[in-house]
């Protein structure tokens, strides 16, 4: 049955501590709790979307007989905001990973909803059957290019990407067809007006994830005969900014089904959603990659002894909202180990707060179109030589008359 | 009793329950308090702003509400928009 075949995240090679960061920006320590996040993944100037996308889908495509990897037909990247104007960051990713000449690949845009939208119209399109055995890559990617200014957003934000393989064998997730709920609408609650910054309005974006939320399962409900939030979804999965707010969003879906009590909104929490929690507590909001990155984490986290059905939630500021649900079980548990993520996220590298700003300096300007810039991979040895066991990788070289260079190492 | 007063008054108890469901270890609300004040951070105001509009059928901008100064003001707000 239609759905994810396979899953990979890549978060970098670097991370901070959210104390650390907070230590650094004077914020109000008594505010860490709030977000529940005890690292976050730092991105390196020799990383990038592309860099990012290329290490997260890499070891999904290596891990296909040749027949398979030319059956990826659709190859589509999302991004909060691209590399170019015009040309697609999906372009790269296409060369790097050395997919078949006969693919069709483009980027797609909507904040952190993005990728979501792209895996629905791939579904649909491959359980139409009118391409047998096709195959559709989908890779969240972004970088951080939030400062200060951003406030207490900033040690949130994440770094890194979520490749997801979509196809007619769902072992990680076998999607419920025709079982989802949307709810969109235009307000500005955050975005990205220049490649060097985002803006945000905080109590807008609250206000509109929880109103999604609510309103995007309603929607399922109204489509899925005998859906019930509290019975139907063995496990819930949602776009995670930053874990409180996916705390507070449970809770007022429970409260609007009549559970008020808080030790059993607790019990309830610490059942169907904390499993999910567990990656996004370490790396931060990975935009579009960051329900993708909470799937993976209850994959790994929850016991997972038989099948059993997850409630998914996607995001995206601006903003455009989905429910959808999908089973998952012991096979996935088994897929998905093969990629080490948990290993991985542990091998990144500390670093302190002055060299979180070095980086970030430079990466501001990672998404500025110019002509001709050098970023040396060698400069950041120090870090990436300190990653244990590090295989080699793509990483960003700078750009040559506007065309963006990279190189394995 | 006026029918202002007793809508001031149902509408202050609903706020009441929101507030207990949100912030279970609040067990007094005065009126001169913003909801900062009994320990509410901005997740917190958003949701309990948000089930108080769903209960009493307004539809206003948040910015509405972050003008909005105390629980008195907050109550008034909520008792001059509410459709149900």
């Amino acid at each position: 049955m239609t759905g994810i075949e396979a899953l990979n995240v890549h978060c970098g090679y670097a991370y901070a501590t959210v104390p650390e960061l907070f230590r650094g920006r004077g914020l109000d320590p008594g505010r860490v709790e709030n977000l529940m996040m005890t690292r976050r993944s730092i991105g390196l100037p020799c990383e990038d979307p592309v860099t990012n996308a290329v290490n997260a889908a890499l070891p999904i495509v290596a891990a296909l007989s040749d027949e398979e990897r030319a059956s990826i037909e659709v190859l589509v990247t999302s991004t909060e905001s691209g590399v170019d104007l015009s040309k697609s960051v999906a372009s790269y990713v296409h060369e790097y990973l050395g997919l078949s000449r006969n693919c069709r690949f483009f980027e797609v845009k909507q904040a952190c909803y993005g990728a979501t939208g792209a895996i629905q119209l791939a579904a649909g399109y491959l359980a139409s059957g009118i391409s047998p055995g096709a195959k559709a890559l989908v890779i969240a990617t972004d970088v951080a290019v939030v400062d200060e200014h951003a406030e207490y957003s900033e040690p949130a934000a994440g770094h890194g990407a979520a490749a997801v393989l979509v196809g007619d064998e769902g072992t990680i997730l076998e999607f419920d067809l025709g079982a989802f709920g949307n709810y969109s609408y235009e307000t500005l609650d955050s975005a990205r007006p220049e490649p060097t910054f985002d803006i945000a309005d905080v109590d807008r974006s609250l206000f509109a994830y929880l109103d999604c939320f609510s309103n995007s399962v309603a929607d399922y409900r109204s489509k899925v005969d005998g859906a019930d939030f509290m019975t139907t979804f063995d496990h819930l999965v949602m776009h995670t900014p930053f874990a409180g707010l996916v705390k507070a969003g449970h809770r007022k879906l429970l409260r609007e089904h009549g559970v008020r009590g808080p030790g059993e909104v607790a019990a309830d929490f610490e059942r169907r959603v904390a499993p999910s929690l567990v990656y996004p507590s370490v790396v931060g909001n990975l935009c579009s990659g960051s329900v993708y990155l909470a799937l993976a984490s209850l994959i790994d986290s929850a016991p997972l002894t038989e099948p059993v059905r997850v409630g998914l939630f996607s995001y995206g500021s601006g903003c455009s909202s989905e429910f959808f649900s999908g089973i998952t079980g012991p096979a996935a548990k088994d897929k998905l180990a093969t990629m080490g993520i948990g290993e991985r996220l542990a091998k990144r590298v500390e670093i302190d707060f002055d060299q979180y700003l070095a980086a970030l300096a430079v990466n501001k300007q990672c998404l500025v179109p110019v002509p001709d810039r050098d970023i040396d991979p060698a400069g950041y040895a120090p870090i990436l030589d300190r990653v244990p066991d590090r295989k080699e990788q793509l990483l960003f070289t700078g750009v040559r008359e506007y065309h963006r260079q990279y190189a394995w190492g | 009793m006026t029918s202002t007063q007793s809508t001031h008054s149902e509408v202050f108890t609903v706020v009441r329950e929101v507030v207990s469901d949100i912030l279970p270890e609040v067990t007094d609300i005065p009126g001169h308090k913003h909801l900062k004040d009994l320990g509410a951070d901005s997740v917190d105001r958003v949701e309990i702003i948000l089930a108080l509009m769903d209960h009493f059928g307004v539809q206003a901008p948040m910015s509405d509400f972050s003008a909005v100064p105390d629980v008195d003001r907050l109550v008034a707000f909520l008792a001059e928009r509410s459709t149900r």
